[in-house]
């Protein structure tokens, strides 16, 4: 409780919340359409393909706010682990989730206003955020107007391999969002992060 | 059921009889195949002399001069659409009669164009018992007929097609034929309803169903609006019976393998161990087309995660207990 230092500002707050929103509307309904069987407890598919596309737009554009502001803010710059060493800090910070926490051993790098991020979550969020998730986006407009689609592709319909892929990526995402909320819990106390993201304020 | 209807229906039955009892001569003629190479040139002369006026070469360089040529260019037959047709290996006459052979035409040979009942006795009994019942025979009483959706020039059977987007474009257009042209739906429509109400848009009425311009194309108006049977029901149904169901064909158990994809069922070889692969070749249908193998390894995936992650919380909680309790 003794120190506190403002880390967050509130577009990137804000961001975060409805990112988290539209991702998890996103899989809910994505899930029901891919699962999609009358004999399953899914969202009805008509439902969900309408939530499915309102929601996949505004993430969308939510996702070029965030590269947009992250550029004109200079917030992209923590996305990047910075050598040397980075490797060896990886290790350490993987070393630490998988031994260190259970003896009550404190964080290894604690944030920092330079440095928000540690070298593992920052080489793990530079992955999600600008590789998979654009994925997800580009695939799913592409679903979204088929007529950009190839044709053809491998003896079948040129729709296949951009579903496989915003399929693919979208279990990233979610297999991403599960750790990401479990780690939320690693603060100093279990909510203490999650308040972070809510006041921006960090306590050590 | 007015008179006209009436007779037909004494003929259709009368022809069935007849069809079974004489089973022979009346299959003979609706099954056999000209295979016949000479018999095959003599029907392509024989019918070379009505395309040279009934084509485009005709409406070009007619053959004789004085005729109602306005009238010549809406009574087309594309040659090569006709040798495709379920009756390419037919001699014109066959259907149309001597009346047609002398230009200009006999008085009352267009009354003498043969029914379909006359060759396909069996086939339209069959039929019929399905038509009366559909929304069509119902509410138009009588106006349509087998040849206003099967044009007996240009219409082939589906199994023949193989290539599902192409069925879906031959027996989509039978029925948008009507229901995407105020001209024609007019002229079948009952005449309240041609004087009160227009013909509604087809996607206007269909804006529940998302990107319909892709599912026309993808699949056919009877998909909806037949119900399932063994073999292609002609029994329209009312608009309120008509398939709402998205899942009936985004869903594993796709109804699409035993409507569209049915003559191809033969042919499903569960290519790379996907579901209704069948389907894939020509669309990926959301919910039916997917891989079983690449689904249970990713729900195995994220089980996995839940459960690591859940024990992962349960450790680190039992050892913050135990050390909370050592320590004094
Ligand atoms: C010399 C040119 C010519 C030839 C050959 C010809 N037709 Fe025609 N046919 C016409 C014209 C012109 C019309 C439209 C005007 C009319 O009915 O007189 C027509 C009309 C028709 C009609 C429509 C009748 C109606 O009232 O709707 C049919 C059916 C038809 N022809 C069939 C045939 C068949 C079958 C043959 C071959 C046995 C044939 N025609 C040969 C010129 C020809
Ligand atoms: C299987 C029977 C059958 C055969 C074979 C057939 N016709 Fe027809 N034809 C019909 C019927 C039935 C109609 C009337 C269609 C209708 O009511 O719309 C028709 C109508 C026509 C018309 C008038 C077109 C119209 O739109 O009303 C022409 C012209 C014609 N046929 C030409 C031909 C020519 C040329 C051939 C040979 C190449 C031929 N038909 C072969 C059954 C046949
Ligand atoms: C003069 C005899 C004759 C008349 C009249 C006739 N057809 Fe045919 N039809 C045939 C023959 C012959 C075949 C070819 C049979 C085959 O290939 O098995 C055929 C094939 C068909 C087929 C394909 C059947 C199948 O399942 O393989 C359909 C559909 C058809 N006709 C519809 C019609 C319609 C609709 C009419 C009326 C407008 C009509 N026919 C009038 C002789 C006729
Ligand atoms: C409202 C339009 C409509 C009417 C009217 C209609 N049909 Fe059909 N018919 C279809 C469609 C659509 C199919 C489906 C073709 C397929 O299997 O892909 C079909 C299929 C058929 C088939 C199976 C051939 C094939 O393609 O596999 C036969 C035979 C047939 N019809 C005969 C008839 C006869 C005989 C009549 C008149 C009693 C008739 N039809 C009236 C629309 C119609
Ligand atoms: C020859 C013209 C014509 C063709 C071909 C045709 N229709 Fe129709 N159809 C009509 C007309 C006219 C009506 C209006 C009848 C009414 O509402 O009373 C109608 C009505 C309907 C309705 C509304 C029934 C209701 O409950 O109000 C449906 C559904 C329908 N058609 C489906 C089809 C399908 C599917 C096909 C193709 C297999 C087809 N039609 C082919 C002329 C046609
Ligand atoms: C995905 C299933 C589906 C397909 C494919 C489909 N329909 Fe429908 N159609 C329906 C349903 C369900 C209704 C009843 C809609 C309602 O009540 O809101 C309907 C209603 C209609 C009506 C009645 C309109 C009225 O209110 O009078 C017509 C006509 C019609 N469809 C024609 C067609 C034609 C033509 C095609 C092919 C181009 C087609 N449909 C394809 C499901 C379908
Ligand atoms: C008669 C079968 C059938 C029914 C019923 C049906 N669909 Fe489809 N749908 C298809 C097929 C086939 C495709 C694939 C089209 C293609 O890409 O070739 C498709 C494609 C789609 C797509 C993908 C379009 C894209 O952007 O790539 C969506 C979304 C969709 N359907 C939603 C629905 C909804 C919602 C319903 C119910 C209201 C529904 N469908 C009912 C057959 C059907
Ligand atoms: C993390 C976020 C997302 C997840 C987990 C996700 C997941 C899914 C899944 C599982 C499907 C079913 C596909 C299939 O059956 O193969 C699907 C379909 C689809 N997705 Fe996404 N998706 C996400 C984001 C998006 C985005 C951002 C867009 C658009 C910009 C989008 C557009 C679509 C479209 C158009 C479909 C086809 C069905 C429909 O029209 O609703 N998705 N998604």
């Amino acid at each position: 409780m003794s120190e506190r230092i403002y880390l967050l500002p509130l577009w990137l707050r804000l961001w975060h919340w409805s990112n988290a929103v539209l991702i998890i509307t996103l899989a809910v309904t994505g899930f029901s359409l891919h699962f999609a069987d009358p004999a399953l407890p899914l969202v009805e598919f008509s439902l969900a393909r309408r939530i499915h596309d309102l929601a996949g737009l505004s993430l969308a554009a939510l996702y070029t706010f965030f590269v947009v502001a992250n550029i004109v803010s200079g917030n992209w710059w923590q996305y990047v682990p910075k050598p040397p060493g980075v490797l060896a800090r990886c290790w350490r910070q993987a070393r630490f989730y998988g031994y260190g926490i259970f003896r009550g051993e404190a964080h290894p790098y604690p944030p920092t206003r330079e440095a928000n991020f540690n070298a593992l979550q920052a080489l793990v969020y530079w992955f999600i955020m600008y590789l998979v998730l654009p994925v997800v986006v580009v695939t799913g407009l592409v679903f979204m107007f088929p007529q950009f689609a190839p044709d053809q592709m491998f003896g079948f319909d040129g729709l296949l391999p951009v579903a496989m892929l915003h399929y693919l990526a979208g279990t990233v995402i979610v297999l991403f969002m599960c750790a990401h909320i479990y780690l939320g819990t690693t603060g100093v106390t279990v909510t203490s992060l999650f308040k972070m993201m809510v006041t921006g304020w960090h306590e050590h | 059921m007015g008179l006209g209807n009436l007779l037909r229906r004494v003929t259709v039955v009368a022809g069935f009889c007849l069809a079974l009892l004489l089973a022979g001569p009346v299959q003979a003629q609706t099954d056999a195949k000209p295979i016949d190479p000479e018999l095959i040139e003599k029907i392509r002369k024989a019918n070379a002399e009505c395309f040279a006026c009934h084509t485009e070469g005709g409406l070009k360089a007619p053959p004789v001069a004085g005729m109602d040529m306005a009238k010549l260019a809406d009574l087309l037959v594309d040659p090569a659409v006709y040798s495709h047709s379920y009756h390419g290996n037919m001699d014109c006459k066959q259907c149309h009669g001597q009346g047609y052979v002398p230009f200009p035409h006999a008085a009352g040979a267009a009354k003498q164009v043969s029914p379909c009942e006359e060759c396909h006795a069996v086939k339209v009994f069959k039929v019929d018992q399905q038509f009366d019942k559909s929304v069509h025979a119902q509410n138009l009483k009588g106006k349509m007929s087998c040849a206003s959706c099967h044009d007996p020039h240009v219409a082939q059977v589906a199994a023949k097609i193989g290539d599902p987007k192409a069925i879906v474009a031959q027996d989509n257009a039978m029925c948008l034929d009507c229901h995407n042209s105020d001209l024609r739906f007019a002229q079948f429509a009952p005449e309240k309803l041609s004087l009160k109400r227009k013909r509604p848009d087809i996607d206007t009425i269909h804006a529940w169903l998302p990107n319909t311009k892709l599912h026309w194309g993808a699949v056919r108006c009877i998909e909806c609006h037949t119900p399932e049977a063994k073999t292609q029901s002609h029994e329209i149904v009312n608009k309120d019976k008509a398939q709402k169901n998205c899942v009936a064909c985004h869903s594993t158990a796709s109804s699409l393998k035993t409507r569209l994809y049915r003559h191809l069922a033969t042919a499903e070889q569960q290519r790379y161990g996907f579901a209704n692969s069948i389907i894939l070749k020509t669309s990926y249908v959301v919910g039916a087309t997917r891989h079983p193998v690449v689904d249970a390894a990713i729900l195995a995936l994220v089980g996995l995660t839940v459960a690591g992650l859940l024990g992962h919380g349960m450790v680190r909680l039992v050892l913050a207990w135990i050390r909370r309790r050592r320590s004094p």
